[in-house]
């Protein structure tokens, strides 16, 4: 479509209302820096972008100031408080992870374990393996370092009763699956889950059951993801 | 549903964008926590508004400040709006959320993702983020007929697409676009005439 034609589009677009084709379209002619285009829709999202001031106002818990600020600069973060992070931050942070800074003074519990977390997807010889299939609400990634440990990311985990716990096991070649730590979701059952250490030689699978809250010796109930390395 | 909040516009105003969007550029740490308390109360309440979940929001509004501050290379520090940018990012990602809980439309459906377009939200705009405007925005609003008001509040609020409106409304698409457009340039008009003024 031509420029003239999309012009009566462009607020539509802004408000995230137009349809197709148009809205393709637009996405197009932005896509190739179209001087009318560009022009038009930024006044469009600018007077958008000013109706946020129609928004009743909310006051953000505290701890979210540090979970942001946490993101990019783990040493910032005080308080403890579980390291969770909505899916795509994760994914985001695990692809972004090279442009990450993570300072050499590591204070607090937030401050480590993303350090680790980082350790172990920086690691070359870390294993990364996806796990969930479309049809299952489980999906996320284990990056395995045989040397320095697995980090957990997921999403959609199954929301569970109190007195209940995620747990992760190692599955070795041969033998009894080894118990790699109990964890809990944050909101929307996402997960960043780090256990740091060596991880026992010849594991085959990660895999994470439900137990009884502080972990079981061996699984009781079947594994709801069993990621095989 | 849409409340006077001249307070929050407020924190749009854009005075020191362009030192704060060079530190996060510089990727300074510190600037991270500066840009959440600028706009982190805003990103919250409009994210809020949108998905009306506070568990919900408080991962949205984490992933709007990560994506953020992964795209800032591209942003363009001497001209353009933090404030709206961050905005638009963060009901993006909260329209995205709301239609993949109700599974309407398929996620990513916005066709556009602000984060990497940070040079449409330029300098021109800037000044149009201040309490003022938000006055003469609010009158403008209450000059609008019911009729536009409810779609842009069903497209900002409730993400519907057009298609969506003329069905809820029971009224032809053609109308629903006429409403859309006419209601956002009114607005944008009490905007520059404030800006002008
Ligand atoms: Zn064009």
């Amino acid at each position: 479509m031509t420029c003239d034609e999309l012009r009566p589009e462009y607020e539509a677009f802004a408000l995230g209302s137009a349809g197709e084709p148009e809205r393709s379209d637009i996405a197009e002619h932005l896509g190739r820096d179209c001087p009318a285009c560009t022009e038009g829709v930024a006044a469009a999202l600018s007077t958008v972008a000013a109706m946020a001031s129609f928004a009743k106002p909310a006051n953000p818990p505290r701890a979210l100031r540090r979970r942001v600020i946490a993101m990019i600069d783990p040493s910032a973060a005080r308080s403890r408080f579980a390291v969770w992070l909505p899916w795509a931050v994760a994914l985001t942070l695990a692809i972004a992870m090279a442009s990450i800074i993570v300072p050499a003074r590591r204070e607090s519990a937030v401050g480590s374990r993303l350090a680790e977390a980082f350790t172990i997807l920086n690691d070359p010889a870390a294993k990364d393996v996806a796990f969930g299939e479309p049809a299952k609400p489980a999906r996320g990634r284990i990056f395995l370092s045989p040397r320095r440990g697995i980090v957990l990311i997921a999403a959609n985990l199954p929301s569970i009763p109190s007195g209940r716990t995620f747990q992760m096991w190692v599955i070795p070649q041969s033998g009894a699956p080894i118990p790699a730590g109990t964890f809990r979701a944050g909101a929307q059952g996402s997960v960043v889950y780090v256990r740091s250490g060596p991880v026992p030689p010849a594991a085959a699978a990660v895999a994470v059951t439900i137990e009884p809250a502080g972990g079981s010796p061996q699984p009781t109930t079947t594994p709801f993801i069993v990621s095989r390395l | 549903m849409i409340l006077p909040a001249l307070l929050l516009a407020l924190e749009l105003t854009g005075h020191n964008d362009e030192d704060l969007a060079r530190r996060l550029q510089n990727r300074e740490p510190r600037a991270m926590a500066e840009l959440y308390d600028r706009f982190g109360r805003l990103a919250y309440s409009v994210t809020l508004a949108i998905v009306r979940d506070p568990a919900a929001t408080e991962d949205l509004v984490q992933e709007t400040f990560l994506r953020a501050w992964s795209r800032i290379r591209a942003f363009d520090a001497a001209r353009g709006a933090l404030g709206a940018w961050i905005i638009a990012i963060a009901r993006n990602r909260a329209i995205d959320y709301l239609r993949s809980m109700q599974k309407r439309i398929e996620a990513n459906s916005l066709g556009f993702d602000p984060a990497d377009h940070p040079r449409l939200f330029n300098d021109t705009e800037r000044n149009l983020l201040n309490a003022e405007h938000a006055r003469l925005l609010q009158s403008a609003l209450a000059g609008l007929s019911e009729n536009q008001r409810r779609v842009i509040e069903l497209a900002y609020y409730e993400g519907l697409s057009q298609t969506e409106m003329a069905e809820k409304l029971g009224q032809p698409l053609g109308t629903i676009k006429t409403w859309t457009r006419t209601a956002l340039q009114q607005l944008r008009a009490a905007l520059t005439a404030g800006a002008t003024a």
